[in-house]
C-alpha cells in the first residue's frame, strides 16, 4: 500500500481519502494484534527480570546483613523487634506463626490433596451390628479445590511478607549505618493516616475484591480443566478429578456424542456479537438525534421530554422488560390491538422465529437505552464550544455538515472508550435477552449442546442456563467464561490501540 | 525566621526526565529570594520540593538546620500561596484563613484576632462571611495570602501568585506584596516567570533554565554583569539585541566591528577585557535597546531600516534592521525627540544608530559565557 | 430587492416552523411509545375481572384486588428484603467506592497502574462466572435460600471497588492544589479527604449513594442463584419474575405481577425523578472521562 504523509493526504478527494482510511484501519489491524503479542511477552520478561532481581537482593542482603538481620530470614520480624520497632515485628512474626499453624493443621492436606482432587469418594460401607449399609463420604473436591486455591494465595501472601521482611530489615540497618532514626510504632500508625493512607482506604475494597472476585475467577478457570457438573459435585454423588484439556476440545469439536459443539458455539459468538454491534451503535446514533431534538433551539417543554424517556432508567429493568415482553406475546396487549384495530387477523408469534425475536429484542433496547446515550449526549453537546459552531456557520456550512463536520467527530472523539465498555458491556448484556426472551425460541439443531441453545442467547445467557437446571455442567460454564474473557479482551485490545481519544490519564486532569 | 539551605538538590520523575540538576542554594534568614525562568525550567518542582509537595529524588534540603526530606509539609514550618489561589471553595473566607489554626486545635477567640489582624492587613475585613466564588481574582489573592499569614511559618513560599492576575492588578498587587514583606519580615522564596517581577521583588534573584542554575544574584548583578547569554537576554524589557561580530585588539585596546562599524572598547570595560586576557575573534555582542542611540552623523554608525515604530508612551521602540537583515531593537525616550523627528520615523527611513564601549556586553560565540564575568 | 429578503426571511422562517413541527411530532410519538407500556401496567394492575393476560388495556372492573392480593403473598417479605439489602448496599457501597477512587484519583503509589489495569482485566471476566463458587460457599455458610440476605449483600458489596470509574473521574476535576494547600496548611491525607474532598463531592457521593440503591431492585441474577428461588430469600425481581413464570399453570399472577411492579417501581422512580440531577451529572461525567 501507498502511503501518504499527513499533508499529502490532503490532496486526495473525498472517495479517496476514504478508502485510504478504511485500508489503513485493517492495515493497521495486524500491527495492533502483533504489539498485543509483543505486549505479553514484554510482560513476562519484565516479570522474569523483577523476579530475578528481588532474588539477588535477597541473596545480598543476607550476604551484607548482620546477625540480626540474617535470623529474621528464618524469624519473622526479629530484626525490626531487635531494633526497636516492635509493632512491625510482632505483625510479621504473628504473620508466619499464623502461617505455620495454618499450614500444618490444615493446609498441607489440602495442598497434597490438589493434584488428585480427592481419593475416596462417596461409599456404602457395611454395618455390621445394625446389618445394613450406610453412606460414607470421603473427600470433597469441591473444597479440596477451593481451599487448595486459597493455600496457595496464603503461600503467595507468606512469599511477599517474608521479602517485605527481608527489605525491612536492609532498610534499617541502612538507617542504622547512617544514624537516622527508624520509625516506630506510633509513626508507623500515624503514618497510616497520612502519606500512607492509602493502604488504609484500599484495605477493605481490595480484601473484597480478591475474596469475591479474584479468587472465585481463579477457582472457575480451572474448573474449566476438571468434570465438575451436576454428575460429578465432588461429594454427595461422584468426585470430579482434572481432565486437562478435555473440556476445550469438546467446545472446539464438530462431533461429541452426536453434539456439534463447536458450530454451536459460533452460532451463539456470532449473535453475540452482532447483537451488541446493534445494541452499541443503534443506542448511540439514536441517543444523539433524540438528544438533538430535544436540545435544538425553540424546542418547548425541555425538561418534561427528557423526563419522560427517563423513566426507562428510572423504573427497575426487571418489570419494564418483562412487562414489555409480556405485551408482545400470542395474547398480549399488542396482538390484542393489532387485531381489534383489523391490522391482522391472526395473531403475530413476536418471539416465536428467530428472525422477528432477534430483531425484537435489537428494538425494545433501544427503548431501554436510548435514555442514557440522550443523557449522555446531552452533556457532550453542551460541552462543544459555541464558537465552533459559529464559525462553521460563518463558513456556510449548513445544518447536515455542522453536524457530521463537528457534532459526530467531537462526540466520536470523546466517547471513543465509552463504546467500547458499552460493546463490551451489551456482550455480557444479561438482563435484556434473559427478561425478554429467556434466549427463545429455541435452537433445535443445536439443542443436543448443554444448556438448550436458544436464537437469542448470548454467551453470558448460554452460561448462565448450563449453570442452572437439571442438567448442570460446570466445567462447560466455565469453558464459556474463558471464551467470553479472551473475545471480550481481544477486541478492547485491539481497539484501544487503534482509539484517538485514549489519552494519557494526567492530560485530563 | 529561618534559613533554607539547599544542596545537590535533584528532582528525576518516574519517566526518567530530570526536572532539577544539582540544585546548590543557601537562603538567608529573611532574605527574599526569586527563581525565575521560563516554563519547564523547573522553578516550582524546585520550590514544591522545598514544601514537600514533591519527593526529593537526591541531596537535602534543611530549613533552619533541619533535614526536611522526611518531613511532611505540615511539619516543615513552611506557608505557601498558590498560583490558582487554591480556597476551599466550600467555606467562607473567614473559615479559609482559620482552617490551619483550627487543624492546630488553637483556641476559637485566637483564631478570631489572628484573622481579622490579618484581614485588617490585607483589607478584606468587609469579605470575610463570603465564599471564595463571590470574590473577584484580587481578592481571592489577598485571601490566599492571608491564610499563609495567620500560620506564622518560618518560610513563605509563592508560587506564581500573579500570574492569574490582570496586568493592572498585578503590578498592585506586586507593590502590595512587597509591603508585606516589611510587615511579616520572614524569609520568602517566590517563583515567577517575569522578569520584571523578580527584579522588582527579589533581594537574590535565581535564573533557572531545564532545570539548572543560570545564575545566582542581586537584581543589579544580574542586570548589569550576566553570566551568560541566557540572563542576559532573559533579564530586561525589550530583551538585548545580540550581534555576530568581530573583537579585534589592536595595540592593547580592543574594538568590535558590528555591521562594518568599527567601535573602540574604551574605560571599565575594555580593562576587564584585559583583564580578562580577551584575544581577538569572533564573538556575541550584546547591547541593551535602551544603550542604542540615534547617531546624527554616518561616521562609525550602523546604518540600518526602520521597519516597525512602536509608541509606548514615554519612550519608542524602534525595529530596524541593518544590511545584513538582523533586527536590533531601539528604545528612546520620547522627550529626547522633537515632533519633527518624531513624525518623520516612518517604515522604510533609514537610520544611524551607535552605541558606546561601556554599555557593551562580550559573550564566547561557543559557550555563550559573558568573557567578563568569573565563572565557576 | 427588499422584496426578495423578505421572502427569503419568510422561507427561513417557515423551514424552521416546519422542522420544530416535525421535531415536536417525533418527540410526542416517542412520549406515547416511552409511556404506554407504563399506563398499560398501572391500567391492568387495578383489573379485577380476570387475572389472566388478555388483549384488551381498560380494566371491564375496576377495583384494587391485586393489591389487597399481594399482601397475602410473600410480595411483603420480598420487598422488605430488597429495602434492606438495598439500604445496606447503598451505605456499605459507597464507602467502598469512594475509598478506592480518592486512592486512585489522589495517590501516586507504585502498584497504581498495575492495581488499575489488573481491575481493568479482571471487568473483562463474567462475573456470573463467579457466582457458582460464591454460591457454595455461602450455602456451606447457610446464607443462601430462604437466608439470603447477608449473603446477597456480601455478593453485591465485596467487590463494589472494581465501579470507581465515574467517582475517580468527578475526584480527578477537584484541583490537586486544594489537596497540597490543606496538607501544608497542617491536615493529614485523612483530614484531607474527610475536611475538603468530602465536603466538595456531594454530587458524586448521591450519585453513588443512588446507584447502590437502585441496583438491587433490579438485580435478578444473583439474586435468583443465591436464593434459589426459596420463597422467603428472593428480591422482589425474582419474586415477581417467579409469577410470570408460572403463568401457563392453573394458578395465574399476570395481574398480580401488575401491582407488584407498580408497587416496586413507583417509590424507586420517585426517588430517581427527585435526584435526577446528580444521576445525569454522574452519567456524563463518567462517559466523557472514559
Amino acid at each position: 500500500m501507498k502511503r501518504y504523509s499527513d499533508l499529502e493526504f490532503l490532496r486526495l478527494s473525498k472517495g479517496q481519502k476514504f478508502l485510504y482510511k478504511l485500508i489503513a484501519f485493517f492495515a493497521s489491524i495486524p500491527r495492533a494484534v502483533a504489539n498485543f503479542f509483543i505486549g505479553i511477552g514484554r510482560f513476562f520478561k519484565k516479570l522474569g527480570v523483577g523476579i530475578a532481581t528481588e532474588l539477588a537482593d535477597v541473596v545480598s542482603t543476607f550476604a551484607k546483613g548482620d546477625w540480626k538481620t540474617k535470623l529474621s530470614y528464618v524469624v519473622m520480624g526479629f530484626g525490626s523487634i531487635a531494633r526497636g520497632q516492635v509493632l512491625r515485628g510482632l505483625l510479621f512474626l504473628i504473620f508466619e506463626l499464623v502461617f505455620i499453624f495454618y499450614m500444618v493443621t490444615s493446609g498441607g492436606y489440602w495442598m497434597s490433596m490438589l493434584p488428585s482432587l480427592g481419593k475416596i469418594g462417596p461409599h456404602e460401607e457395611y454395618n455390621a451390628i445394625l446389618d445394613t449399609h450406610y453412606p460414607v463420604y470421603g473427600d470433597n473436591s469441591f473444597k479440596i479445590l477451593l481451599y487448595g486455591v486459597l493455600t496457595i494465595f496464603f503461600i503467595i501472601a507468606f512469599i511477599y511478607t517474608w521479602r517485605l521482611n527481608v527489605k525491612q530489615n536492609k532498610i534499617a540497618q541502612e538507617y542504622e549505618k547512617a544514624g537516622r532514626k527508624l520509625k516506630s510504632g506510633a509513626d508507623d500508625l500515624r503514618s497510616l493516616v497520612d502519606e500512607q493512607f492509602y493502604k488504609t482506604l484500599l484495605a477493605l475494597p481490595l480484601l473484597g475484591i480478591v475474596i469475591f472476585t479474584v479468587m472465585p475467577i481463579v477457582f472457575m478457570i480451572l474448573v474449566a480443566f476438571t468434570n465438575y457438573d451436576g454428575a460429578h459435585n465432588g461429594y454427595s454423588n461422584q468426585l470430579f478429578t482434572w481432565v486437562g484439556l478435555e473440556n476445550f476440545r469438546t467446545m472446539f469439536s464438530w462431533d461429541v456424542g452426536g453434539v456439534n459443539y463447536s458450530a454451536t458455539f459460533g452460532e451463539v459468538l456470532t449473535w453475540t456479537l452482532i447483537w451488541a454491534f446493534f445494541a452499541t451503535f443503534t443506542n448511540y446514533f439514536l441517543g444523539i438525534f433524540v438528544a438533538m431534538m430535544i436540545n435544538k433551539k425553540g424546542i418547548k417543554l425541555k425538561k418534561m421530554w427528557r423526563t419522560i424517556l427517563i423513566l426507562t432508567i428510572a423504573i427497575p429493568q426487571f418489570i419494564s422488560l418483562l412487562y414489555v415482553s409480556r405485551m408482545f406475546s400470542i395474547n398480549g396487549l399488542v396482538n390484542g390491538a393489532l387485531q381489534a384495530l383489523h391490522i391482522t387477523s391472526t395473531p403475530i408469534d413476536f418471539w416465536g422465529t428467530p428472525k422477528l425475536a432477534r430483531i425484537m429484542v435489537i428494538v425494545i433496547n433501544i427503548w431501554i437505552g436510548i435514555p442514557y446515550l440522550m443523557l449522555i449526549a446531552t452533556g457532550i453537546l453542551m460541552n462543544i464550544p459555541a464558537d465552533l459552531y459559529e464559525s462553521t456557520r460563518i463558513d456556510g456550512a449548513n445544518a447536515w455538515q455542522q453536524f457530521s463536520k463537528i457534532t459526530l467527530p467531537y462526540m466520536l472523539f470523546i466517547t471513543g472508550p465509552y463504546l467500547l465498555t458499552s460493546f463490551t458491556g451489551n456482550m455480557n448484556n444479561f438482563n435484556v435477552i434473559y427478561l425478554l426472551t429467556g434466549g427463545k425460541p429455541t435452537n433445535i439443531a443445536a439443542s443436543g449442546a448443554a444448556g438448550s441453545v436458544g436464537y437469542t442467547d448470548l454467551l453470558i445467557t448460554w452460561l448462565f442456563k448450563i449453570t442452572t437446571g437439571s442438567d448442570t455442567k460446570y466445567y462447560l460454564a466455565s469453558v464459556v467464561g474463558i471464551m467470553v474473557f479472551v473475545v471480550v479482551s481481544v477486541i478492547t485490545l485491539i481497539v484501544y490501540g487503534l482509539l484517538p481519544s485514549v489519552k494519557n490519564e494526567e492530560d485530563f486532569q | 525566621m529561618a534559613s533554607v539551605k539547599l544542596t545537590k538538590v535533584k528532582k528525576v520523575y518516574d519517566n526518567k526526565v530530570v526536572a532539577v540538576h544539582d540544585f546548590d542554594l543557601d537562603i538567608k534568614d529573611k532574605e527574599f529570594v526569586v527563581f525565575v525562568g521560563p516554563s519547564g525550567c523547573g522553578k516550582s518542582t524546585t520550590l514544591r520540593m522545598i514544601a514537600g509537595l514533591e519527593d526529593i529524588s537526591d541531596g537535602t534540603v534543611e530549613i533552619d538546620g533541619v533535614v526536611v526530606n522526611d518531613l511532611q509539609p505540615k511539619d516543615r514550618g513552611i506557608a505557601m500561596v498558590f498560583q490558582n489561589y487554591a480556597l476551599y471553595p466550600h467555606m467562607t473566607v473567614y473559615d479559609n484563613i482559620a482552617f490551619s489554626l483550627r487543624l492546630q486545635k488553637v483556641p476559637e477567640d485566637v483564631i478570631y484576632e489572628k484573622v481579622t489582624n490579618a484581614a485588617e492587613i490585607l483589607g478584606i475585613t468587609d469579605y470575610l462571611l463570603r465564599k471564595p466564588r463571590a470574590l473577584s481574582g484580587g481578592q481571592r489573592q489577598r485571601v490566599a495570602i492571608g491564610r499563609a499569614m495567620v500560620r506564622d511559618s518560618k518560610v513563605f513560599l509563592m508560587d506564581e501568585p500573579l500570574s492569574n492576575l490582570d496586568a493592572k492588578l498585578r503590578n498592585q498587587m506586586r507593590a502590595e506584596i512587597i509591603l508585606l514583606r516589611q510587615k511579616l519580615d520572614t524569609t520568602f522564596i517566590y517563583v515567577t516567570h517575569d522578569q520584571t517581577e523578580a527584579m522588582t521583588l527579589g533581594d537574590r534573584i535565581v535564573i533557572m533554565k531545564d532545570g539548572y542554575i543560570m545564575q545566582v544574584g542581586t537584581p543589579t548583578e544580574v542586570f548589569e554583569m550576566p553570566k551568560n547569554l541566557f540572563v542576559a537576554e532573559f533579564i530586561g524589557a525589550p530583551k538585548m539585541n545580540i550581534m555576530t561580530t568581530e573583537l579585534v585588539k589592536e595595540g592593547g585596546k580592543y574594538y568590535v566591528t558590528p555591521f562594518g562599524s568599527k567601535i573602540v572598547v574604551d574605560g571599565e570595560k575594555g580593562e576587564m577585557l584585559a583583564k580578562a586576557g580577551a584575544e581577538s575573534g569572533e564573538i556575541l555582542l550584546g547591547v541593551r535597546p535602551e544603550h542604542i542611540v540615534l547617531s546624527k552623523t554616518k561616521e562609525n554608525a550602523i546604518r540600518c531600516t526602520l521597519e516597525v515604530n512602536e509608541m509606548m508612551g514615554s519612550e519608542l521602540h524602534l525595529h530596524v534592521f541593518t544590511e545584513d537583515g538582523t533586527r536590533l531593537i531601539v528604545r528612546i525616550p520620547t522627550i529626547d525627540l522633537t515632533p519633527e523627528d518624531r513624525a518623520s520615523l516612518v517604515r522604510g527611513k533609514e537610520l544611524y544608530i551607535s552605541f558606546e564601549g561601556k554599555v557593551m556586553h562580550f559573550f564566547d560565540k561557543e559557550t555563550q559565557k559573558n568573557l567578563l564575568v568569573p565563572q565557576d | 430587492m427588499n422584496e426578495t429578503i423578505e421572502k427569503r426571511h419568510m422561507g427561513l422562517r417557515a423551514s424552521r416552523a416546519l422542522s420544530n413541527t416535525i421535531i415536536y411530532i417525533l418527540l410526542i410519538i416517542m412520549s406515547v411509545i416511552w409511556l404506554i407500556p407504563f399506563v398499560c401496567i398501572v391500567l391492568q394492575s387495578f383489573r379485577c375481572e380476570s387475572t389472566w393476560q388478555v388483549g384488551y388495556v381498560i380494566p371491564q372492573q375496576w377495583g384494587f384486588d391485586n393489591y389487597v392480593r399481594l399482601w397475602q403473598t410473600n410480595f411483603p417479605r420480598w420487598y422488605l428484603n430488597t429495602f434492606i439489602i438495598a439500604l445496606v448496599v447503598a451505605a456499605l457501597q459507597t464507602i467502598i467506592v469512594l475509598c478506592m477512587s480518592y486512592t486512585l484519583s489522589r495517590f501516586r503509589f507504585r502498584a497504581r497502574a498495575g492495581l488499575m489495569r489488573f481491575m481493568l482485566i479482571l471487568g473483562m471476566f463474567p462475573g456470573m462466572l463467579a457466582m457458582i463458587i460464591l454460591y457454595r460457599v455461602l450455602d456451606d455458610l447457610g446464607l443462601t435460600g430462604n437466608n439470603s440476605l447477608p449473603g446477597l449483600i456480601l455478593v453485591y458489596v465485596a467487590s463494589s471497588g472494581m465501579g470507581y470509574y465515574v467517582s475517580k473521574g468527578f475526584f480527578d476535576t477537584i484541583s490537586k492544589s486544594l489537596d497540597e494547600a490543606a496538607r501544608i496548611d497542617g491536615a493529614t491525607r485523612a483530614q484531607v479527604l474527610t475536611k475538603i474532598i468530602l465536603p466538595l463531592s456531594k454530587p458524586i457521593v448521591i450519585y453513588t449513594i443512588l446507584t447502590g440503591f437502585m441496583g438491587p431492585w433490579g438485580d435478578f441474577v444473583f439474586a435468583r442463584y443465591v436464593s434459589q428461588l426459596k420463597p422467603l430469600g428472593m428480591n422482589v425481581a425474582v419474586g415477581l419474575q417467579s409469577w410470570l413464570a408460572t403463568d401457563t399453570m392453573t394458578f395465574n399472577n399476570y395481574t398480580l405481577f401488575c401491582a407488584g411492579g407498580v408497587v416496586v417501581a413507583l417509590p424507586v422512580a420517585l426517588l430517581f425523578m427527585f435526584l435526577q440531577k446528580y444521576y445525569v451529572e454522574g452519567v456524563t461525567g463518567g462517559a466523557v472521562k472514559g
